[in-house]
């Protein structure tokens, strides 16, 4: 995440999706009960969805829709209740579908009194990494989400956005094939963001599958292939970003320069065609892009330099 | 292969996790102090000085321990997965089972370090009361300063030693004054072996009464079972309900041949319960030592049987309990 990029996001469309699912969710029902094993919650209400090899795909909804639930019964921290879960074709409680993944929690549970170093051996540890590869692969993410200035300072005097970076360094550790981030965005500066759908785009042209929660469409509407809206529990929208998204019906023609003579001329001229009088504005830039083009600026760098996330050479090698 | 690195792993977190709570320092601290001044305060008592620090020491050493045990085995797990941490390493490919018997033995770990260092306070506590013994009735109060203020300053030394540490170098004050104590601990054990109380060399460990060992061994045993029953509750329950359970599982247990024991040749219930519930008396033999006894290695073998026993079952049951428990 060293350096920015500050070219529209690229369009989400990864050509390397194939229709191999990674995660197949049919029908899950999740009901939380109390002490006594009554009902207390239902929180996800038969949901069904396919998640593909390569795609990015974003669980939408407001707080309290299931979209955290449907994720850790995902990761088989949660049991069903009924329905089925299935990961890289084996039950999630299997522990050895957890090798392929990667997971970012809502937030970042670290230990406290570990440095970012440290937490990061531990958890390539897990994964039983070698020390040489422990050590070198440390290096390279603490370099990827600008933290190798503070790599031996204890997380728990870190930011929230400190500690998120290091959390999302630790689902990288073991290059898994399938990455989970729930609300990665969260707690960070508009740059981190920017940094982080920049890392999923070039993770996802890396062959990685990515399925992500937000609750900020801009985040999503920027990196998702498909998306699946959450509203109590239930799917109520499921489809490709740019199907949903469209109105069909209408039509947008944008000019580079225009005078008001020759505007005059042309709204005349649809006029008469069509007979309708279309509305005419200047289009703005979004207060991201505005954002990071002031902050460029103050760094006196050019934009055009940027090169964006350097990703680590093991996540790339696929 | 990877399962024993995982456990290895899990278990140093969780033993370095654990010393990093002030609490089990300032436990510990409080625990070293008190056994050092108890000789030092027990002046006069008519030549029951030694038993007198030895019942404090061992006495010290179980009911800080206690606490140790049960707040570190309390909170650890619960903890974990109240704040989510849990979550993050389940994502891993690391078993229930085998994250759950690693916070056992890291928890044990650290009993085991803490009882060291008690049963050394013990018996150097001892043998600067013994002092008092042999000489306060006929000199007066002379005393084996060296061992009292070494064993006295030991916990203060390990803390600057650590401050200083940690304003250099940065690292942890608490988990480093902990390991700094241990280590001070066996090295003024060691050291003052070789000296008598004027300063002059003596064979090493003349005075020391190493028959308190077993009954520090005990001990450390008593408390492991605790870990063992807390950290298995903690599996259903938070933290004030855990203790809750585990301050009546200790009482009953201490009182266990009274309430149960006497009816249990008559009341199938009884037997039931005698049987349920550790049996806490087994683990204290400070009577035995008070009578001149000497505790055979072998009772300690057949105590750490029945330790190692109740503790694989409790320990089956939670990990049983925790497979089966959701990871909100």
């Amino acid at each position: 995440m060293n350096g920015q990029s500050n070219e529209p996001l690229a369009s989400s469309g990864n050509e390397s999706v194939s229709e191999s699912p990674v995660i197949e969710v049919a029908g899950l029902v999740k009901v939380f009960r109390d002490f006594w094993r009554r009902p207390k919650v239902r929180a996800v209400n038969g949901i069904s969805l396919d998640v593909c090899s390569g795609e990015i795909f974003g669980l939408l909804g407001p707080n309290g829709s299931g979209k955290s639930t449907t994720i850790k019964s995902l990761l088989g921290l949660l049991s069903p209740t009924a329905g089925s879960v299935r990961v890289f074709g084996l039950s999630p409680r299997d522990v050895m579908t957890k090798r392929d993944i990667g997971y970012l929690p809502e937030e970042s549970y670290l230990y406290r009194h570990l440095t970012a170093r440290e937490t990061l051996d531990f958890y390539g540890q897990l994964f039983g990494l070698d020390r040489y590869t422990r050590r070198k692969r440390i290096e390279e993410l603490l370099e990827m989400v600008g933290l190798t200035e503070s790599a031996d300072r204890p997380v728990g005097e870190f930011s929230k956005g400190m500690a998120r970076r290091v959390g999302l360094a630790q689902a990288l550790i073991n290059d898994p094939r399938l990455i989970v981030l729930d609300e990665p965005t969260s707690g960070l500066d508009p740059i981190g963001c920017r940094q982080v759908k920049d890392l999923m785009l070039t993770l996802c042209r890396g062959g990685k599958t990515i399925l992500l929660t937000s609750h900020l469409l801009a985040d999503v509407e920027d990196v998702c292939n498909r998306i699946a809206i959450l509203y109590r529990g239930n799917i109520i929208a499921q489809g490709r970003v740019g199907d949903l998204l469209r109105e069909s019906e209408k039509v947008r023609v944008t000019f580079s320069s225009l005078s008001t003579g020759q505007m005059e001329e042309l709204l005349a001229a649809i006029r008469d065609k069509t007979g309708d009088t279309p509305d005419v504005d200047h289009p703005a830039m979004d207060l991201e892009r505005f954002f990071l083009d002031v902050i460029a600026r103050a760094h006196g760098e050019r934009r055009d330099t940027d090169t964006g996330p350097r990703l680590p050479d093991y996540l790339k090698a696929h | 292969m990877l399962r024993l690195r995982q456990f290895t792993t899990l278990a140093r977190l969780t033993a370095l996790e654990a010393v990093r709570r002030p609490l089990c320092l300032l436990l510990m601290s409080a625990c070293l102090v008190l056994t050092a001044l108890t000789p030092l305060v027990l002046l006069h008592q008519f030549g029951e000085e030694g038993k007198m620090a030895r019942d404090s020491g061992l006495a010290c050493h179980f009911v800080f321990g206690l606490f140790i045990a049960g707040y570190t085995a309390c909170s650890s797990l619960t903890q974990e997965v109240g704040n989510g941490t849990a979550s993050t390493v389940l994502s891993k490919p690391v078993g229930r089972g085998l994250y759950f018997l690693a916070k056992f033995a890291g928890l044990a770990a650290v009993v085991v370090a803490f009882s060291l260092c008690c049963t050394l306070a013990t018996l150097m506590a001892e043998r600067v009361s013994e002092h008092f013994a042999l000489t306060g009735r006929v000199a007066g109060n002379i005393t084996d300063w060296q061992t009292g203020n070494l064993l006295l300053a030991a916990p203060f030394a390990a803390m600057l030693a650590a401050g200083i540490v940690n304003y250099f170098n940065g690292r942890p004050f608490l988990s480093t004054a902990f390991g700094y104590l241990l280590l001070i601990l066996v090295l003024v054990f060691a050291f003052s072996g070789f000296f008598d109380r004027a300063g002059y060399f003596e064979p090493y460990s003349l005075r020391v009464q190493w028959r308190i060992i077993p009954a520090g061994v005990l001990i450390a045993l008593a408390l492991i079972t605790l870990s063992a029953v807390a950290l298995s509750i903690s599996t259903r329950f938070s933290a004030v309900p855990t203790i809750t359970i585990c301050v009546c599982i200790l009482v009953l247990g201490l009182m266990s041949d009274y309430l149960f024991g006497r009816h249990a040749a008559q009341s199938w219930v009884a037997s039931v319960l005698y049987a349920l519930l550790p049996n806490w008396q087994h683990f204290w033999v400070a009577d035995a030592l008070n009578s001149g006894g000497v505790i055979p290695w072998s009772y300690v073998a057949r105590v750490g049987g029945y330790a190692a026993a109740y503790s694989g079952a409790v320990l089956c049951l939670g990990a049983i309990s925790f497979r089966h428990r959701e990871v909100v």
